[in-house]
């Protein structure tokens, strides 16, 4: 009887929710604050695309970029360093004001001219070549680089400058006509944009309710209500799945697929995540200063076996530094790195290892299958005669001197090697700047032909040097591409699209329905 | 009794003023947040910059003299990570897990005493024997076990229970079972044992002769009496799960409490939340002992007298 009256509260509770297009997501983790500017982590990409949007969009359906109106109706270069871009006339943000040129020249420049450090940060990093938009009329701006720019489309479309509304943000806190740091932190507690779903609740960390947003300039977002809930123990997500707690799942670990797929009320989907997990090793550690020594390390390991036994053989292992998503600079050709254990004995011998003890440090919850991926790479070491011995620490130590080796990600912030490889890599980026990768001139320049070439053929063939130059020397491994898995309702039509960057939980018309309806 | 209520508020601000200072020294010890909170892959650049935003490049006695200053005016900053005030963080967490922690020492109270009282009288025969065995089976399972394995049976199996957050009165059935668990073997036992000093003594005899019906004479001279040490068991109880003991438990119902909050924040090195957060744990549990120590000399007017 019990059971009965449960079932009945339950049943009562969660059939209108199916009705009116409501779901619930039960997310491995809830952002802590909502700013697409600041933020390139893959906890915060999953929920900006439903609330924001940019200039230039892309078809997200296909992997290969094919560049759609969003809120620019055209574009053109009206110089090689200037774009013109007319503005969607009609749009309102989501508290109701009117999206004018100034709304998009105050979001560009508070990234191309940051005074706030987050933003300083990302805008260093990516969007260094743009120095300004301007207005030109209310419904034309453009946008200023440095020099010739061969991403334009590319990087007009990133997340960091999506549109939010000036007046807004510029009254959240003291004087109104100010844009004070202490607004930009406001703000990415009470987001407003321009897309399909507003935010209508945030508590960071914790939930994220999205409201249909009525007056949406394009299609009209298929579900009147999302939310999204932070459902931190994987044990505890399956389980909510299965009690209709939640009707989506996020970051389901491959172990857990059979469980989900054997209900026949649930499904998994799932799809190659367009990040590498990655080993690094530090060229400026005194005990593998000798190239030969950290090309051993990466012949050791067989990566293959990696995705075999932790993957499911899901996960796809590249043969260089490159994503099917750079469209002409994907370059699967290449052959950066490789398995080849005889190799690694030579190159020890050869550079005379001590048998001296190499730590590979790992971040337990750092990402699925960490952990043991770097207790197998330790055996696969061991295997090849390197004393090899696993450390676990719960921070980040890519800038200890004293780190050897460990796990990291190489996520694809946009889809260019410059937004995967590029941003890590890059003279002068994190890594070098943390002291465990070097470059010199000649790299620079190698660089400088692959970030600014127009020509397609001579950005290509500069990657191809770049990879060289880490085959020699090398400072990372990428291990893999994980394959990232979400658990969901039968009832539920969604699955990641292949056009986004990793994570984004696209719930805009065509990305997904329910069948109930 | 007022000199005795002036004793306890003075114990009160001196343990608080070290927590204040200990916190502090601690959560500089326990590493640094800039390589934790800022994240990885920054440039020396990027890196500098957010150093100096969130004023990490201060020295120790600075930020120690603006820490105590916002402690003494109640301004304790900005979360690092969720850029709020940390008051408005820790506050919108203190509640539901005191309101899991109320839970769970009701149920306990409401199992345990008359289960420990069940041993003492019956200490001889099988019931008392099985009172005890089911007390340290309660022990041996480790909350997070007890806490699967209610999920497993009740949510993934029967589906009659819901596992995510505190929503609604079945949100609390199996996080207040999977708290209540270890206390309920520990006050059990010591309920036990308290009534069995407390029934060896002469004036339960004297009770018994003067023809008190046995009732009265183990509720109101027994467990009245042995109410003491029960107090100060429950005491302390409150204070060690308010401390870290819930941490589990609401990291697996995803119940949105402080516990969760004060790991992530020690993890990351949040420094404003962490320093909030245990001064706030810090003064409930400094009240609670505070309550408990109030409360034994109500029960008990020897230890009001003895203190007065």
């Amino acid at each position: 009887m019990f059971r009965l009256l449960l079932t009945t509260a339950l049943a009562a509770g969660l059939a209108p929710a199916a009705f009116a297009q409501e779901i619930t997501v039960g997310a491995g983790n809830v952002a802590p604050f909502l700013d697409p500017g600041r933020d390139h982590s893959n906890v915060g990409s999953q929920f900006y695309f439903n609330s924001f949007d940019t200039l230039i969009d892309r078809d997200h359906s296909k992997l290969e970029p094919e560049w759609t109106p969003a809120l620019a109706t055209s574009w053109t270069l009206i110089d090689p360093t200037v774009m013109e871009l007319k503005l969607r006339e009609g749009v309102s943000f989501h508290n109701g004001e009117a999206m004018t040129a100034d709304d998009v020249v105050f979001s560009l420049n508070r990234m191309f001219q940051a005074t706030f450090p987050p933003y300083v940060v990302r805008s260093k990093d990516r969007l260094n070549n743009f120095t300004s938009a301007e207005k030109i009329d209310n419904y034309t701006v453009r946008i200023h680089a440095g020099r010739e720019e061969p991403l334009w489309e590319t990087l007009v479309s990133l997340q960091q400058i999506m549109i939010i509304p000036e007046e807004y943000t510029k009254a959240l806190t003291g004087d109104p006509k100010v844009a004070e740091d202490s607004d930009f932190e406001a703000f990415s507690l009470a987001p407003v944009g321009t897309g399909p779903y507003s935010v209508a609740e945030f508590l960071p960390g914790e939930r994220i309710v999205w409201e249909r947003f009525d007056d949406f300039w394009g299609d009209k977002a298929p579900l009147q209500r999302a939310t999204v809930v932070q459902i931190a123990e994987t044990a505890s997500r399956v389980t909510a799945l299965k009690t209709g707690e939640a009707d989506i799942i996020t970051n389901v670990a491959p172990d857990q697929l059979s469980l989900i797929d054997s209900d026949p009320n649930l499904k998994t989907e799932g799809s190659v995540t367009a990040l590498f997990h990655a080993m690094i090793m530090n060229a400026n550690h005194p005990a593998l200063k000798d190239p030969r020594i950290r090309q051993a390390m990466s012949y050791a390991v067989d990566r293959d076996t990696l995705n075999e036994a932790l993957w499911l053989g899901k996960a796809v292992v590249p043969s260089t530094h490159t994503m099917k998503e750079f469209g002409d600079l994907y370059m699967p050709e290449l052959t950066t790195f490789e398995y080849n254990p005889e190799k690694a004995k030579d190159l020890l011998k050869e550079a005379g290892y001590d048998g001296g003890e190499i730590v590979y440090t790992s971040f337990p919850t750092y990402y699925t299958n960490g952990l043991l991926a770097a207790q197998a790479i330790a055996e696969m070491w061991s295997a090849v005669g390197i004393n090899a011995k696993v450390d676990v620490q719960e921070k980040w130590t890519g800038r200890d001197p004293q780190m050897m080796a460990r796990n990291w990600s190489n996520p694809m912030y946009f889809a260019d090697p410059f937004g995967s490889f590029g941003v890590m890599w890059a003279p002068g980026g994190p890594s070098e700047s943390e002291g465990r990768f070097n470059t010199d001139e000649e790299y620079a320049a190698k660089w400088e032909r692959f970030r600014f070439s127009t020509d397609v053929e001579v950005r290509k063939a500069a990657y191809a040097e770049l990879m060289d130059e880490i085959k020699q020397d090398p400072p990372v491994l990428p291990l893999y591409r994980p394959f990232e898995s979400w658990g969901m309702k039968k009832s539920v039509n969604w699955a990641p699209m292949p056009g986004h960057i990793p994570y984004v939980l696209d719930f805009r018309a065509g990305s997904i329905s329910l069948a109930d309806s | 009794m007022t000199d005795y209520l002036l004793r306890v508020a003075i114990k009160m601000a001196v343990t608080l003023f070290a927590i204040v200072t200990v916190t502090f020294v601690a959560t500089r010890l326990s590493g640094n947040p800039i390589d934790t909170f800022l994240g990885e892959g920054l440039t020396d650049e990027g890196r500098d910059a957010l150093i100096a935003y969130f004023q990490l490049d201060r020295s120790i006695w600075h930020q120690y003299v603006a820490y105590l200053r916002g402690v003494v005016s109640g301004e304790f900053g900005l979360s690092f990570i969720e850029r709020r005030p940390v008051t408005q963080v820790v506050a919108a967490r203190l509640w539901p897990s005191a309101q899991l922690l109320l839970a769970s020492i009701g149920l306990t109270a409401a199992v345990s005493i008359p289960l420990g009282v069940l041993a003492a009288l019956y200490r001889k025969s099988w019931i008392g024997s099985a009172v005890m065995v089911v007390a340290f089976s309660g022990y041996a399972v480790p909350n997070f076990v007890l806490a699967v394995v209610m999920i497993l049976t009740f949510s993934y199996w029967l589906n009659w229970l819901p596992v995510v957050g505190n929503g609604t009165a079945l949100h609390f059935i199996m996080p207040t079972i999977a708290m209540s668990g270890v206390l309920i073997a520990a006050l059990t036992r010591f309920t036990r044992n308290a009534m069995l000093d407390v029934l060896g003594q002469d004036f339960i005899r004297t009770a018994r002769a003067k023809g008190l019906p046995e009732l009265a004479v183990v509720m109101r001279h027994g467990l009245g009496n042995a109410g003491v040490t029960v107090i100060s068991v429950i005491g302390l109880q409150i204070a060690s799960l308010a401390a870290a003991g819930s941490v589990v438990v609401e990291t697996i119902f995803s119940w949105p409490g402080i516990g969760q909050l004060l790991v992530t924040a020690a993890i990351m090195r949040d420094y404003p939340v962490l320093q909030f957060g245990v001064i706030a744990v810090a003064v409930a549990v400094v009240l609670i002992n505070a309550i408990t120590d109030v409360a034994y000399a109500l029960v008990d007017p020897r230890i009001r007298l003895a203190r007065s």
